[in-house]
Order: C-alpha cells, then sequence, then structure tokens
C-alpha cells in the first residue's frame, strides 16, 4: 500500500465519518452505513493494493483499521456521551491493531508497536478530558490522522 | 454320545491345555487375529503411497543453512539434510527404510485408498518430502504442552509422552508434514516392532521424522564414554551418523549431516550447488533442503 | 412450557451423550475431522457454543455498564443463557484431544519436574481465558443473586459488569487467534478477532430472542440489533470473499439472506416468523464456523458427518435445554414475582423510553450533554473507587506472573516476545481484581451473609485453587541442601547407597534398575538401560559424573550428594545389574 494511497484511506475515512450519528437518525441507518462503509472499505483495499494483497499480510485488516479510524472521526458529531464513545472508539481501534498485529506475528511480521502504544496513550489520555470544547476536538483529530499517516 | 470315560478324560484335559496354552499368550487376540503383518504388507503400502504421490512442490531458492537463531543454539552442530532431485528416481526405498526403523505403522485400508498413510516420508511427484526441522518452526509455537519442541541441535523433536492430541502443530505445518496417530495400531495389528529401540507410539499422539533422533544420541553416548575423550578436547560432531532414508537411497540421494561442520559430506556436497526448499517453508529457516542442477 | 422443554432436551441428550462418550473412547477418528487441518465437529461445536456464552454476558453486561436499562427477565435469559452455554463449551475442547487425561498438560502450572506449558500457543490463552471467564461469570451471577438481600453488595455489580466488558472480548479474541495465527490457508486473517466477535454477538442475539419467544416476549431492540449485526457480517464476508476467494453458501442463505425477512411485517409480527428468523441464523453460523474449522468438508478426501457428529449436535442441544430450562425452573421457585433484579425498567420498550429521555433535555452541540446533570469522571466515579486497590493488585501480580513465566526452563531455549506473553495478562487481571474485590467484600466490609451451604461451597472451591496453588509451588526446582559426607558419618550403614537409591532414584531407574515405565511419563528418549556391560564400558569415574552433573532429563546432585555417596550409588547399581545377569542367565 503506498503512502499516497494511505493518506487518500484516511480521508475517504474523514469523508465517511460525516454521515455517521447524524441528529434524528434511526439506528438502521447507522448500522446500514456501518456495514456499507466496511464495504466499501474493503473495496477500496482491494483496488487499492491488488498486487500486494496476496503477499502482504498486514493489508489483511485494512478495512477495520479504516473503519475504526472512521469511528473514532465520526464521534465529533455525536451530541450525547461523546466522551465516552470516544473512549471506546479509540479501544475498538487499539483492539484491532493489538490483536491483529499478534496474530500477524505469528506470521512472521513485526508488530507494529509504536503504533500500538500510539493508540494506547491517546485512548488513555481521552480518559482524563473534562469538556471536549471545539478546539480540543480539533486537536484530537489531527492526532487520529497523524497517527495513521505518520505510524 | 458314544464316547466312554476314558476318552471324555482324554479329551477334557486337551481341552484344558489348549485354554492354559491359549491363555499364556503374549500376543493380544485382536492382534492374534488380525495377524501380525509383515515386511511384505509395508512393502505393498509404500508402492501405493508411491502411486498416491501428491503433487510436487513450488521450490524457491534459500540460502544455506547457517547457526540456528534460537537462544542456547549450538555453535557447532545444526543437523540437516539435502535431498539431491537430479540424482533421486523415486523409487520409494527411502520411505521402507524409514518404516522399518522407526516403527511407523500401517494405516487401515479406507484410510489408504483416500492416500492417507503414516509415513513418515511421503512422495511429492517424484521426490521423497519429510519434516524439514524448521529454524523457525510454526508447529512448536502452537503446541500447548511444549511437546513439539527444538534442540540447541536443530532437530524439531517431539515427545510422545507429552502430546495431548491436540493436533494444533498438525495444523499449523505448513507442508502437512506431521501425522497423527487416529488409531491404536497395535491393537489393530498394523503394527510391527521391527526395531526394538523405538518405541511403538500410543493412539492419540502426533508423530514425524525425527532425523533419526535415536541413531545420533547413541553416536553422542559412545562419543563421550570413548577412550579419547580427556585426551582430544573435542566435541561431539555426530559424523559418520546416517539416518535410515540416507542410508538405504541406492543413489546417494539423501545426504545427511552437520551444516556447521566443514568436514560433514552434507557441507562438502552442497558446496557448489543451488539450494531450494519448498515456497511455504522458505521464510522459515528449514534444515532439510532440496538440490537440483549446478550453480 | 419449561418441563416440556426440558423433555425434548432430555432426548436429545441421551443419544448425544452416547456419541459424546463413544468418541472419548474411540478418539479422532470416530468423528468429521478435516483432512488438512486435523480439527472437525467438536472444535467447530466449541466455537459455536463459546460465541453464544460471550454474547449472554455481553449483552446484559454492555448494557449495564452503558446504562442502556433491559428488564428483569431478558437480563436473566442473557445471564443464564451464558453458563448453559459455557459448560458445553467446556466439554467439547476435551473431547476434541486425541489423549484426553492429559488435558492438565495445558494449564499454566508447574509440574514436579519443572515443565511448563508452551505459553506461546494459542491454545494455553484459550484455557486461561476461558476458565477465568467462567469463575467471573459465576460470581457476576451469583451477586445478582445475593444483592436481593444484601442490598449493599449492589455497588459491587456495575463493578464486576466493567471487569466483564473487555474481559468478555478479550475471551473471544482469544478463540479467534487461535485461527488466526496459523498458516492455514483459509484461515488467514489479521480480521479474525473482529469477525468472530461480530459472530459471537449476533449469534448470541439470536439465541436471546429465540428463548424470548419460547417465553413469550418480545425485546424490538435486540431484534433491531440482530439485524443489523446481519448486515455487518455479509459486509465482513464479501471481504472474506475478496481476500481469499472462500465462500460458505449456506451459511450466506441461513444468516445473511433470510433474516432480513424481518423486514416483512407479518413475519416479524408473528412469533413463529421470529423464531424461525433466530433459528435460520443459529444454523446459519454453526455451518459457517464448520466451514471454517473444517475446510476441506465436502472432498472426497475426508470422511463425511457422521453419526458421531449428529450426536455431539444433539448433545450439545439437549445439554443447553436442560441446564437452561433447568435452571430457570429452579431459580423462578426463589424469584418473587415482582422484585428487583437486573436493573430494570417496567418492561416497556427500550427505544420509547430513550426517545422520552431524549425529547426532554436540551440538546447542546459541542459539548457532552450528560444524563441525570452532571458529567461523572471516569476515575472519579463511584465504580472506579471500588475497583481501584483491588485491580492494581490484579495488574501487579499480573506483571509478576508475566515475569516469572518468561523465566521458566522450558523457555531458556525459546525466543519469547511481548506479544506471546499479552494475551495472558488481561485474564489474569480479571481473576485477582474479582478475587481481591470480594475479599474486601465479605471480609473487610461485610458487605454479605454467607448460609452455610454458600459456606461449604466457598470453602472447597478454596481447598481447590489452594490445590492448584501447592501445584505451582511444588513445581519449584528442587532446593540443594548443603552436601554431608553421609557415608563417613555413618559409616556403619552399608544400606544408605540402597536407601538413596530407593528414595532418589527408583523413581526412574526403578529399585531393580530396570526403568519403571509407569512413572516415566513424560520424556522420550526413556533412561538408557542401566546393564551390565554398559556400565563396564562407562566405568565408575563417568557414572558418577553422571551422577553429580546431571544429564539432559535427569537432576544435578552435586550439591546434595558427595563424590564417596555417588560412588556408592554406582557401586549399587552395578550389583543390580550382575543381579540382572544372573537372573537371566538362571533358567
Amino acid at each position: 500500500m503506498t503512502p499516497l494511497l494511505n493518506a487518500f484511506a484516511c480521508l475517504l475515512a474523514l469523508a465517511c465519518a460525516l454521515f455517521l450519528w447524524r441528529k434524528g437518525s434511526s439506528p438502521y441507518r447507522n448500522g446500514a452505513l456501518l456495514a456499507g462503509f466496511l464495504l466499501l472499505f474493503s473495496v477500496f483495499t482491494y483496488f487499492g493494493a491488488a498486487e500486494s494483497l496476496a503477499t502482504d499480510p498486514a493489508l489483511e485488516h485494512y478495512p477495520f483499521r479504516m473503519l475504526a479510524l472512521c469511528l473514532c472521526l465520526s464521534t465529533a458529531s455525536l451530541p450525547l456521551y461523546r466522551r465516552r464513545y470516544l473512549v471506546l472508539a479509540q479501544v475498538l481501534w487499539l483492539w484491532i491493531e493489538l490483536f491483529g498485529g499478534i496474530a500477524l506475528y505469528y506470521r512472521g511480521f513485526d508488530v507494529a508497536w509504536t503504533r500500538i502504544a500510539a493508540v494506547a496513550g491517546l485512548a488513555f489520555g481521552s480518559t482524563f478530558l473534562s469538556r471536549i470544547s471545539r478546539e480540543m476536538e480539533f486537536c484530537l483529530m489531527v492526532l487520529w490522522l497523524a497517527v495513521w499517516v505518520f505510524f | 454320545m458314544g464316547m466312554d470315560r476314558r476318552e471324555f478324560i482324554k479329551s477334557c484335559s486337551l481341552v484344558a491345555m489348549m485354554g492354559l496354552l491359549f491363555g499364556c499368550r503374549k500376543v493380544s487376540l485382536d492382534a492374534l487375529a488380525a495377524g501380525e503383518p509383515g515386511l511384505a504388507q509395508f512393502e505393498e503400502e509404500v508402492k501405493l503411497a508411491i502411486s498416491h504421490a501428491k503433487r510436487q512442490f513450488d521450490l524457491v531458492k534459500v540460502a544455506r543453512p547457517g547457526l540456528l537463531e534460537i537462544p542456547g543454539a549450538s555453535s557447532v552442530n545444526r543437523f540437516g539434510m539435502a535431498i539431491d532431485l537430479d540424482l533421486c528416481d523415486g523409487c520409494g526405498k527411502c520411505i521402507l527404510a524409514c518404516n522399518v526403523e522407526n516403527n511407523v505403522p500401517l494405516v487401515p485400508a479406507e484410510d489408504a485408498a483416500r492416500g492417507r498413510f503414516m509415513h513418515w516420508i511421503d512422495m511429492h511427484g517424484s521426490a521423497p518430502f519429510m519434516c524439514a526441522h524448521c529454524g523457525k518452526a510454526p508447529c512448536e509455537r502452537v503446541c500447548p504442552t511444549g511437546a513439539a519442541n527444538h534442540t540447541p541441535d536443530g532437530l524439531s523433536a517431539m515427545m510422545y509422552k507429552r502430546c495431548t492430541g491436540s493436533r494444533f502443530c498438525g495444523a499449523n505445518c505448513p507442508v502437512q508434514a506431521r501425522k497423527f496417530n487416529f488409531n491404536d495400531a497395535r491393537k489393530l495389528g498394523l503394527a510391527h516392532q521391527f526395531n526394538k529401540n523405538i518405541p511403538l507410539r500410543d493412539k492419540g499422539v502426533m508423530e514425524k521424522c525425527s532425523l533419526c533422533l535415536h541413531r545420533l544420541q547413541d553416536d553422542r553416548l559412545k562419543f563421550k564414554t570413548s577412550l579419547t575423550v580427556g585426551a582430544t578436547a573435542e566435541e561431539w560432531r555426530g559424523r559418520g551418523v546416517k539416518t535410515a532414508c540416507s542410508e538405504s537411497c541406492p543413489k546417494n540421494a539423501i545426504i545427511f549431516g552437520n551444516w556447521l561442520d566443514d568436514e560433514s559430506p552434507l557441507v562438502q556436497r552442497t558446496k557448489n550447488r543451488v539450494l531450494y526448499a519448498p515456497r511455504e517453508l522458505a521464510n522459515l529457516d528449514p534444515s532439510v533442503v532440496f538440490m537440483r542442477g549446478r550453480r | 412450557m419449561y418441563r416440556f422443554l426440558m423433555l425434548v432436551g432430555l432426548v436429545l441428550f441421551l443419544p448425544g451423550a452416547c456419541a459424546l462418550g463413544y468418541s472419548v473412547f474411540q478418539g479422532p477418528s470416530s468423528w468429521m475431522t478435516d483432512a488438512r487441518t486435523f480439527w472437525g465437529t467438536p472444535i467447530s461445536l466449541f466455537v459455536f457454543w463459546i460465541g453464544l456464552a460471550h454474547a449472554g454476558t455481553l449483552i446484559s453486561a454492555i448494557f449495564l455498564a452503558l446504562d442502556i436499562k433491559l428488564d428483569r427477565r431478558t437480563a436473566l435469559i442473557a445471564e443464564l443463557s451464558t453458563l448453559a452455554s459455557l459448560v458445553i463449551a467446556a466439554v467439547f475442547p476435551l473431547v476434541h484431544l486425541g489423549i484426553v487425561e492429559n488435558f492438565y498438560m495445558v494449564a499454566p502450572l508447574l509440574d514436579v519436574r519443572g515443565i511448563f506449558a508452551n505459553i506461546r500457543s494459542p491454545l494455553v490463552w484459550d484455557f486461561c481465558c476461558i476458565a477465568v471467564y467462567a469463575a467471573l461469570s459465576l460470581l457476576f451471577f451469583a451477586t445478582h443473586l445475593k444483592a436481593r438481600r444484601n442490598p449493599t453488595l449492589e455497588k459491587y455489580c456495575k463493578p464486576m459488569a466493567w471487569l466483564l466488558f473487555p474481559l468478555v472480548l478479550w475471551v473471544h479474541t482469544v478463540v479467534s487467534l487461535d485461527f488466526a495465527t496459523t498458516f492455514v490457508p483459509e484461515w488467514r486473517g489479521a480480521f479474525f478477532p473482529v469477525y468472530f466477535i461480530t459472530g459471537a454477538i449476533f449469534s448470541g442475539l439470536a439465541l436471546v430472542n429465540l428463548l424470548l419467544c419460547a417465553e413469550g416476549y418480545r425485546v424490538r431492540l435486540l431484534e433491531r440489533l440482530q439485524l443489523i449485526c446481519s448486515w455487518i457480517l455479509c459486509a465482513i464476508w464479501a471481504w472474506e470473499f475478496m481476500l481469499k476467494g472462500s465462500f460458505c453458501a449456506s451459511a450466506f442463505i441461513f444468516a445473511g439472506l433470510l433474516p432480513q425477512l424481518r423486514m416483512v411485517a407479518f413475519i416479524r409480527e408473528s412469533k413463529w416468523g421470529r423464531m424461525a428468523i433466530s433459528a435460520s441464523v443459529l444454523l446459519g453460523l454453526f455451518l459457517e464456523r464448520q466451514f471454517l474449522v473444517s475446510p476441506e468438508f465436502g472432498s472426497p478426501a475426508m470422511a463425511s458427518f457422521g453419526w458421531v457428529d449428529w450426536g455431539m449436535l444433539a448433545f450439545s442441544a439437549g445439554t443447553f435445554m436442560l441446564v437452561f430450562f433447568g435452571m430457570l425452573l429452579l431459580l423462578k421457585r426463589f424469584m418473587e414475582v415482582d422484585g428487583s433484579y437486573f436493573g430494570e425498567v417496567d418492561g416497556r420498550d427500550i427505544a420509547e423510553v430513550e426517545e422520552a429521555e431524549h425529547k426532554d433535555s436540551p440538546v447542546r452541540l459541542g459539548v457532552e450533554k450528560t444524563k441525570k446533570g452532571f458529567y461523572v469522571h471516569p476515575w472519579s466515579s463511584e465504580e472506579y473507587h471500588v475497583l481501584r486497590l483491588p485491580l492494581l493488585l490484579g495488574i501487579a501480580f499480573a506483571l509478576l506472573f508475566s515475569l516469572w513465566v518468561w523465566g521458566r526452563m522450558p523457555f531458556e531455549n525459546v525466543d519469547l516476545s511481548l506479544a506471546n506473553v499479552i494475551p495472558l495478562f488481561y485474564p489474569v487481571v480479571a481473576l485477582v481484581t474479582a478475587v481481591a474485590l470480594y475479599a474486601r467484600a465479605y471480609f473487610v466490609e461485610k458487605a454479605f451473609a454467607l448460609h452455610r451451604i454458600e459456606k461449604i461451597l466457598a470453602a472447597s472451591v478454596l481447598v481447590l485453587a489452594g490445590t492448584c496453588a501447592g501445584a505451582f509451588y511444588a513445581g519449584g526446582a528442587s532446593e540443594r541442601g548443603a552436601a554431608r559426607d553421609v557415608l563417613s558419618e555413618n559409616p556403619e550403614n552399608r544400606d544408605l547407597p540402597v536407601q538413596t537409591w530407593n528414595a532418589r532414584c527408583a523413581t526412574c531407574h526403578g529399585s531393580d534398575g530396570k526403568f519403571n515405565e509407569k512413572f516415566v511419563r513424560e520424556f522420550y528418549p526413556v533412561p538408557q538401560k542401566l546393564d551390565l556391560l554398559r556400565l563396564d564400558s562407562l566405568g565408575e569415574d563417568s557414572l558418577v559424573n553422571v551422577i553429580l552433573k546431571g544429564r539432559v532429563n535427569m537432576n544435578a546432585y552435586e550439591g546434595r550428594l558427595t563424590y564417596s555417596d555417588a560412588l556408592g550409588l554406582v557401586r549399587y547399581m552395578r550389583s543390580l545389574a550382575e543381579k540382572e545377569v544372573a537372573n537371566d542367565s538362571a533358567p
């Protein structure tokens, strides 16, 4: 997966995050959107990295990582319980990274410890947030995108 | 009945004697009924196995095996084999020799018909393939009890008594080199203990090529207790040991030796050759490799 | 109604138990195993039932922790289905083993020779995680039952739910790692944790919905979640197909297409329609597990589904019905009709209640909106105050345990990494935290009282735990005492070598010098034969060295025996070998 496509992936995740958890949306709409986004990300990974999909097992959980990033970014538009779901979304991302990494370790790949540590640090730090102002929200989003692109 | 007293007593004592003799038998009834298999049956099965030969592996180039990358690895011994595909003609004598040396059991007819044998060496294409004793063995890391482990000498060892039969190792071998004892071979009369020094395995344990560990052990013991030990301060290098398969190959296509010993026939005969391994094992540091063509 | 269902369960259970007994007796050749992976029906049943076990706790614990209120009957059904499924799921890994009596070797306990289970193996993680999960689930359930009589115990419900929430996800993740860490092409999947958890939640929701239908109730929230789960699972299946080309048509039809029929009104409103949908989901997910575990299913290289496999299926279904409805019957007798239970509302549809609460309060964008008027910071919440000290104890213990395991002898030749030990971390934390929590609750705060039967039960559990701990400790390497020249201290005692031999050596080498086959269980190759020829060729000196310095699988006796002691032993050994020769040559 080229760095360009990697960056494009996080833009795609950001774009999709706009549609989730809109005010007055039914759980059906949100659920269908989640499933649809997963499908979209799968198709993106499949066509974006077609040549290396068979040889690079690290791409196996790429759509799921994109989905986790999308969920993290989508918490910006939540009206209720924002801190709680923020932490939960980051824990989901941490989960996917950690256990995906362990599975890949057994197939001979190094675990991306820096990425896992970064996400874990962000998740832990978010539990201390007392009030998420607009600036703090923006800062969080930038941090997530930075972790995605640089780690 | 028409039998007088004397004949009656005679027949009774005859029956009693037969009962006693029968009861004194050391062989179980089942084995007696099934009959202990003879060498001919093993030869038949090897021929059947060759006819069921699986597809040849995808071979890729590998580097020559060197020091093992595990902590505590020996710096002087790493045992392995090289199979010369140019010399091998797929005769199958290695399979028979291995079966006889290690008391590998026969399999019931249904399994044989499906091409599933207990042989430690399988024919792939026309080349023999056995456990490659990978340095980064996938089977060893998933065995829950630690029955599959690695010796410092480079052998992927199997402790039968520590095996609980979870078959995780068998699932994780990328080339299915391991065999599982689905049946109690002794009870079904499918096993013959050709080699009295090797135990017959219980039902429920996994087994695979052991690189004739017992021959290496005996040689090591002889070396350690020989009169020259104190005098020469040498280490044991396993020189002169041959596995059963390498011994039996009429074309000398299977070479056993010590990858870290320059005097070993393995090192000498692989000096100018390109080494190959199945694609699935290439990244796992196999100790058993193939050779083909000249450099 | 319950009795009838229990009868059905019994009818399924009896032949199923026969099949199970036969499969344990005959071993893995009696059921359908895959030609390549050697795994088969017991494992697919295990994964299926452990998924159901997790979903029950997920539903009740997550909803409790996230302040979503479920009514009493649903929460009770979820909890009970967890416990019943756990019982069944625990049986199948034992059945799967080739040598069932060696199952204890998978537990991360030392044995008397210092041998430890292989901590790198996902099966060992499995064992720990499921054991801890079972223990904590029982504690959680028991807390709820006792909280009726001891209201001070109420404050322990939420902390336990918070402890159980990650544990549930962790356990099913570890089960998925059983597959994801292998090289089997069909099991390739760094995304397996999410895949398995989604499947588990889906099947659990289906089971709870099915049981609710059987009771004559319905919870629309759970049905909606079931439908949404089916969409997500279909998306995951699409990715599986793109990645590996594997696609299980029957699973897709039963668990992917048929549940969409819920959108048809007349099916949704009829009890039998809803039951059919839930049953279809369960069937589809079982087929999907079967397809995953045995990728060669259907090919000529494999045996087909036989009577033992059907029997195991029947056994699992029958046991579930017996245990579940039996427990319901038992509890109904002790349950008051309108007593408060698992944190509940009066049975109105949950979504309506939430909607009403949402409408009442003003919405302010960009700022956290809280229920009940103020935001409770996680680190100053009541649950965290309760959990603080036990959690600290748990983390400390888990760290020490990991470090201790890392230093064990079997791992001297093995490249251990953090990734091998992490999956064991949280279950240990959870176990120690829960034990510390309840110990404090009982002894320090006297939050609840125990009846005599409960005291006996607790005492027997403690005895069992003590036995395990004893096995742990007893496995420590034997201490080296100070070497005393015992022979010179007791020159008259000619029997000392004999006594030493019988005390120390006979367990492996036999009191007559031939090795003791019954005791030498765990090592191959077996000890060398101590016959006269070999002893003479080795010589006394080297034999004494072997005793003092040790060998492969034999401890060094250097600190415990002196040279003359060892020499006495060697001479005794030789006399045994001579006796052996004399016996052999005698007619």
